[in-house]
């Protein structure tokens, strides 16, 4: 069920007893391994859509992109090439750009993706030119569903644990707004007949209603994230599990929650470690995209939670994943990296991007404070994959397509540089931006990727 | 479910539908590759190239000429070779002459002086506004086609709105200042090598007197053309300095290499010997000349 998973550590072992290939690897590659992580709809897809056809046609086209990133100088790169990592499927590049020809954006991602970016650069001391021709600077990206990052905190869990605290976070705002519905279900289920399939499937399906609402509804932590997807992924259907009231899941001989706690177990063993050895494999590079427009658009109460998640992602990769911590942080003695990137900023006019970057600040230090003691130097980021919009006459205000495909003229009022200082009856409507039809220029001139990129390979 | 609907918020975005369509984005420019020469003119070339030649047939004639004494020391009557060897040496020195002049006259032509210059602490504390307009004023007194100008467009061509004061700086420095430097060094190791080359197949002092001052004014030439500025008085001033103590060096280090070579008796190995000696210490000289330029123009 889980190919994917098993072929991760084939590539490294194949390199080792082809000589050639290791001789590369030795002296003429550098590699990065860049792990993106952010939630779903965070702009991962799209940002590394943008990437590749900034950096294809920063090298081939030799079009002024990208001029902060001075470690990688336009003039040294020879040429750049993808291509894909075994056992990955390769990212759909091509069908993301045709997609944007047709003025439509890219698909939510479904299923993992992995691919090599290498870049040649040239070699221009004269004595290194003899013995090392070239240096190749090698990118590995992963990209996934967003649905699945959210899920690895549960890693640390038992069934009971988790159900306990997702029933009290639904308890809470913003969920309790969307959460009615399937807690009335429950109340109104009948917990003393035995958990049959046809009786499972039943409150399987309530709890997805509930999970799906409150996705539209922008709701970021969602657990099971990954029972959102009918991908090839975790099979819900024959092994699924919902949170159950407390009076069952502190009974251990309960029947519900004995077979619950067996199918989280098997979600776990089966899915979810597979899952982060291979997202978080080998990178000492660590992307957090975040979209705040997401949370601005929702509530206040939306962006606590998103604050919430994030510190709860951290951890998963800074103390839940020892193997990452060690071999990269410790053991090289190198410093580990992270970025935290706020995304999709051409949708907030220039003149409230300082506010826009405290506030990531402010929603990022959760997170911050889960390495504080550790060897990890982080910053954060404003990029935009693509410049939708335009600036207007007004400082805070800006101009872009609308749905319906008319250009539209939007002015902000101030937006809030920390959670803090939004009022809790107030939001920011989302811009729903459409693909331009000069999309590829608009590409070309994306923010903040160089910037991101320089702080990551220096 | 809908029950417990949070009440809609207040938008604190307002919108308008304006009446025009939305306008189009330039892709951004292509950068050539910056393919600065020093000197295009063929003519230029081709009186080089006489010199160098007619340089190199001294080298052999003379050569030639003192192995032939040498062998046949009982000749005495040799007016042939002689004359031949004297028109040679003469198109040789009026060529370098008119060259020496040229160069002379090209450095006065790169028309800015530095006057003013970037005070890099200044700089430091500057917002993003003024900084850029210091930066253009001062861009403004780069010579049209030199390297420097061709920078600056460049750099101005990598600017973009969301770029902090901090990152103009980083920029600049690395469009700018740093690229005119190295291409400087660049012009300034050629043209050392080419006045090593010219002192080694000279084959006598005044033949590389004349050379060391044709390839200093050349170097001082070229590398001000790399910044498209030329040094103001105070700096013709020292330049100069330096020229004639670099003469005076050459000189001081010819009679040392007379003197060993007189010592080792005159043969053609010895000539060898002092030819490459003082080559050497030709293009250090160069140099020293090129590296007080760059510092003045800097
Ligand atoms: N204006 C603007 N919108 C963006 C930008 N990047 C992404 N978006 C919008 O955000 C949506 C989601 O972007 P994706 O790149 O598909 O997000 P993702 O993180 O891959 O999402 P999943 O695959 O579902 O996890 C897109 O459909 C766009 O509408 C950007 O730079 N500017
Ligand atoms: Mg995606």
């Amino acid at each position: 069920m889980y190919p994917v998973f098993d072929k991760v550590t084939k590539p490294f072992k194949k390199l080792a007893s082809a000589g050639r290939e290791q001789f590369d690897q030795w002296f003429l590659q550098d590699t990065h391994r860049f792990t993106i992580t952010g939630l779903s709809r965070s702009g991962k897809s799209m940002l590394f859509t943008s990437l590749m056809t900034i950096l294809k046609h920063r090298s081939e086209g030799q079009y002024n992109c990208l001029p902060l990133l001075t470690r990688l100088p336009m003039e040294l790169v020879e040429h750049m090439r993808l291509e894909p990592i075994d056992g990955y499927t390769l990212f759909p590049l091509e069908e993301h750009l045709s997609e944007l020809d047709n003025r439509r954006w890219p698909q939510p991602t479904e299923q993992v993706y992995g691919f090599k970016l290498i870049v040649r650069l040239k070699q221009i001391a004269r004595v290194k030119q003899w013995l090392l021709p070239y240096t190749d600077v090698v990118f590995e990206f992963i990209d996934y569903p967003g649905e699945w990052v959210t899920d690895l905190p549960m890693l640390n869990k038992t069934y009971s644990q988790w159900s306990d605290s997702t029933w009290a976070q639904q308890a809470s705002e913003p969920q309790s707004h969307f959460a009615g519905g399937w807690q009335q279900f429950v109340r109104e289920f009948d917990f003393e007949s035995s958990p049959t399939s046809e009786k499972v499937q039943q409150l399987l399906d309530a709890y997805l209603r509930y999970l799906h609402e409150a996705k539209q509804q922008g709701i970021s932590m969602l657990q099971p994230g990954s029972f959102l997807l009918d991908s090839d992924g975790y099979d819900w259907r024959k092994a699924g599990f919902t949170p159950l009231p407390a009076k069952i899941t502190s009974d251990v001989s309960h029947p519900w929650n004995q077979l619950f706690s067996q199918h989280f177990l098997q979600f776990q063993s089966q899915w979810l470690n597979p899952l982060k050895q291979s997202t978080f494999k080998e990178a000492d590079k660590q992307i957090i995209l975040i979209d705040l427009f997401e949370g601005l658009n929702h509530s206040k109460q939306h962006l606590y939670q998103l604050k919430e998640t994030l510190s709860h992602l951290a951890e998963t990769f800074v103390y839940g994943n020892p193997n990452w911590f060690s071999r990269h942080v410790l053991n090289k003695s190198q410093i580990g990296k992270v970025a935290f990137v706020a995304t999709k900023m051409d949708l907030a006019p220039a003149a409230q991007h300082d506010n826009m970057l405290s506030l990531l600040k402010d929603i990022s230090a959760g997170a911050v404070a889960k390495f504080a003691d550790k060897p990890i130097k982080f910053e954060h980021f404003l990029v935009s994959a693509i410049q939708t919009t335009d600036a207007d006459s007004e400082a805070d205000s800006l101009r872009f397509l609308n749905a319906n495909r008319e250009y539209v003229e939007a002015s902000f009022e101030p937006i809030p540089d920390a959670i803090k200082a939004m009022p809790a009856d107030e939001h920011f409507p989302l811009l729903n931006a459409q693909v331009p039809d000069d999309y590829l220029p608009r590409i070309l001139n994306g923010r903040g990727l160089d910037r991101l990129l320089q702080f990551l390979l220096e | 479910m809908s029950a417990e609907r949070p009440t809609p918020l207040r938008s604190k975005v307002s919108q308008r539908t304006l009446e025009q369509s939305q306008p189009k984005v330039d892709l951004p420019v292509r950068v050539e590759r910056l393919e600065w020469q020093a000197d295009g003119s063929a003519s230029r070339l081709s009186l080089g190239s006489i010199a160098l030649m007619s340089g190199a047939l001294c080298v052999l004639g003379f050569a030639l000429f003192d192995a032939m004494q040498s062998i046949i020391v009982n000749f005495s009557a040799y007016p042939v070779a002689t004359s031949l060897l004297g028109a040679l040496l003469s198109v040789f020195t009026l060529t370098l002459s008119v060259l020496t002049f040229r160069e002379w006259q090209g450095f006065t032509n790169i028309s800015q002086y530095t006057q003013s210059r970037l005070q890099e602490d200044v700089l430091a504390e500057m917002d993003k506004a003024p900084l850029l307009t210091a930066l253009r004023d001062h861009a403004r007194h780069f010579s049209k086609h030199s390297y420097a100008a061709q920078c600056f467009t460049r750099f101005e061509q990598s600017l973009q709105d969301d770029h902090s004061a901090a990152e103009v700086r980083k920029l600049y420095k690395h469009c700018v200042t740093d690229a005119v430097e190295k291409k400087a060094q660049e012009v300034l190791k050629k043209e050392s090598v080419a006045a090593g080359s010219m002192t080694f197949i000279s084959p006598n002092h005044l033949i590389q007197t004349l050379v060391i001052v044709w390839i200093s004014l050349r170097t001082i030439r070229r590398v001000s053309l790399v910044f498209g500025l030329r040094p103001g008085r105070l700096g013709n001033w020292k330049l100069l300095k330096v020229l004639a103590q670099n003469l005076a060096a050459q000189s001081i280090f010819d009679l040392a290499t007379d003197e060993v070579t007189n010592q080792i008796s005159g043969s053609l190995s010895a000539k060898f010997m002092e030819n490459s000696a003082e080559a050497v210490a030709a293009g250090a000289l160069n140099v020293r000349l090129g590296k007080t330029l760059i510092r003045l123009l800097r």
